[in-house]
């Protein structure tokens, strides 16, 4: 197993927003997570890059134990991630975001110049490469974050909602890229809301609801399973009665 | 740009020769001193986004030791320099470890409460001179006292340390240490995602920081010769540097210098029309810099310039089309 995770629970004061998350990830895999908002999809995910520390429980990454380590030893380790909100360096170019994660492996200059540039040119942003980030809207945002964690040369890459708020022109695109990421051997674990993309791309989803895993499965399989449609679509059906 | 660096470099080495007098010697030490100090803090507020207002305590520091190992032993105050920037480094590294964990503004408040501490025990403390402050050698005992009646030599030496330093920002700006500095100053979360160590690095520019703050302050020392709390742990030491360097524009190469080549000649003008109630003006001057800044233009002069450059480009190129 690439990452283990183990009755991982995160509390905030008396409340708990994940309660006992489990999760098993092959190397190769791509599994996502769906569930209501505040679920404990983004808590559990904030566990597993390291931004989070649990309150109990057991993370493993290829092996060794990664539950209270920094975001920056996940990095180390090969455990990238993006965020819900792009976190591109504004006032920097397109390939020197990229250069920061390329320096990860490559500590030289040159190199990281060299490895940051080949990402850029795989991510399909050459052509905007000297502009800096703030010049993009937010697909371009999104796609530089793409770049930059690939440039750190991860192992396992955590997607959270990499795909929101593009149009589907966009979602296809985006949608292409993480099948190439995919490509080149890197294990993923992508939040997300649209179903059209998790359907597409995961082999495999993690329902959550009310702070628990409620079901996992294969998508399909998962659409039609009782608890989740109760968790997505009972609470619209009752609202709709209500109102 | 290569060609820039050149015609500053000329015009500093030449100044000298063709400003002549007191007056004028004077205001090139200053201006290179004042230089000095910014791009010190530069490399940690500018490049590395952490904005202290409390780079005082090693200015005074820097400037106290040449003069106390005088005082106390009689020792030529350069062999002060070294020490004062050993004790800046230790003092950097103690405050460093809990200052950083706190960001933004809680962060600059921080400093400002160390500075004001360090300068009212200072104040305080007869084994460094108290209120009253510390002397150097009123005569040159020997050449190693570096006491010279013109401004000339300073000059000299303040553009040798100037010259290294800027020599020194640049080359880490070039590489894995400026690129992380950078990152770090744009969003720490972010950085730690692609294995930035933020500690460790924000701790290398603390350092860099101190230690080159240390020296401006010594060579002030060496200048001077004379040194009282509110003139090197002063709060208004602090805001000089960060008026300065960000006059010119914070986290660029340049910007230190180019801040100083405006702010020193203003000052020593309105010193020199108004005379000592002159200073106060100084003050209420700063203060519509740093609103002006704020308003109008947070990347300083150079960032101005290259919207200017950028928008005439543009229009060259649509008249060209």
């Amino acid at each position: 197993m690439l990452l283990e995770a183990h009755q991982v629970s995160r509390a905030f004061g008396s409340f708990l927003a994940l309660s006992g998350a489990e999760l098993e990830l092959a190397e190769g895999e791509i599994v996502g997570l769906i569930g209501p908002n505040g679920a404990g999809k983004s808590t559990f995910f904030n566990c597993l890059s390291g931004d989070l520390q649990p309150t109990s429980g057991r993370i493993l990454f290829a092996g060794s134990e990664v539950t209270r380590a920094t975001p920056e030893a996940h990095a180390r380790l090969g455990i990238g991630r993006t965020f819900q909100v792009p976190a591109t360096f504004e006032e920097m170019s397109i390939l020197d975001n990229v250069m920061v994660g390329a320096f990860l492996r490559h500590p030289a200059r040159g190199e990281a110049r060299e490895a940051a540039r080949r990402i850029v040119e795989f991510a399909g942003l050459d052509r905007l490469r000297d502009q800096p980030a703030r010049s993009l809207g937010t697909p371009g945002r999104k796609r530089l974050e793409i770049a930059r964690v690939l440039a750190s040369e991860p192992r396992l890459i955590l997607l959270d909602e990499a795909l929101a708020g593009l149009n589907p022109v966009e979602i296809q695109e985006a949608i292409a890229l993480v099948r190439r990421i995919h490509a080149r051997g890197i294990t993923l674990v992508i939040v997300e809301h649209i179903m059209e993309v998790i359907l597409s791309l995961t082999g495999r989803v993690l329902v959550f609801n009310q702070g628990r895993t409620i079901a996992s499965g294969k998508p399909r399989d998962i659409v039609d399973h009782p608890a989740v449609i109760e968790a997505y679509l009972g609470q619209r059906r009752q609202r709709r009665r209500r109102e | 740009m290569r060609w820039g660096w050149l015609a500053i470099a000329v015009a500093l080495l030449l100044y000298p020769w063709i400003l002549t007098g007191p007056f004028y010697e004077r205001m090139g030490a200053d201006l290179l001193l004042a230089a000095i100090a910014a791009a010190a803090w530069n490399i940690l507020g500018g490049y590395a986004g952490q904005i202290s207002v409390g780079h005082a305590v090693f200015y005074g520091i820097g400037a106290y030791v040449p003069l106390l190992v005088y005082t106390h032993w009689q020792l030529p105050p350069v062999l002060g320099i070294p020490a004062g920037i050993l004790v800046s480094l230790a003092v950097a590294a103690v405050i460093g470890v809990p200052t950083f964990r706190l960001q933004g503004h809680y962060f600059s408040m921080a400093t400002i409460a160390v500075a004001e501490l360090v300068r009212i025990v200072v104040g305080n403390w007869d084994f460094v001179g108290a209120a009253i402050g510390l002397m150097g050698p009123a005569v040159p005992r020997s050449l190693l006292d570096l006491s010279f009646k013109s401004a000339v030599p300073y000059y000299y030496i303040f553009l040798a340390v100037l010259a290294a330093i800027l020599a020194l920002t640049a080359h880490l700006e070039r590489g894995r240490m400026g690129y992380y500095w950078r990152a770090i100053r744009a969003g720490e979360r972010a950085a730690r995602s692609l294995g930035v160590p933020v500690r460790r690095y924000k701790l290398w520019a603390l350092l860099l920081s101190a230690g080159f703050t240390s020296l401006a302050g010594s060579l002030y020392a060496l200048m001077v010769g004379f040194v009282d709390p509110e003139s090197a742990f002063g709060i208004l030491v602090s805001v000089e540097m960060i008026i300065t360097a960000a006059l010119g524009g914070v986290g660029t190469l340049l910007g230190p210098l180019l801040g100083a080549a405006i702010l020193v000649p203003l000052k020593a003008t309105t010193n020199s029309l108004f005379g000592g109630g002159g200073s106060g003006l100084t003050y209420i001057l700063y203060g519509g810099i740093i609103l002006l800044l704020a308003r109008f233009e947070p990347g300083g002069l150079i960032e101005l310039s290259r919207r200017i450059a950028t928008r005439s480009l543009k229009k060259a190129k649509a008249r060209a089309a």
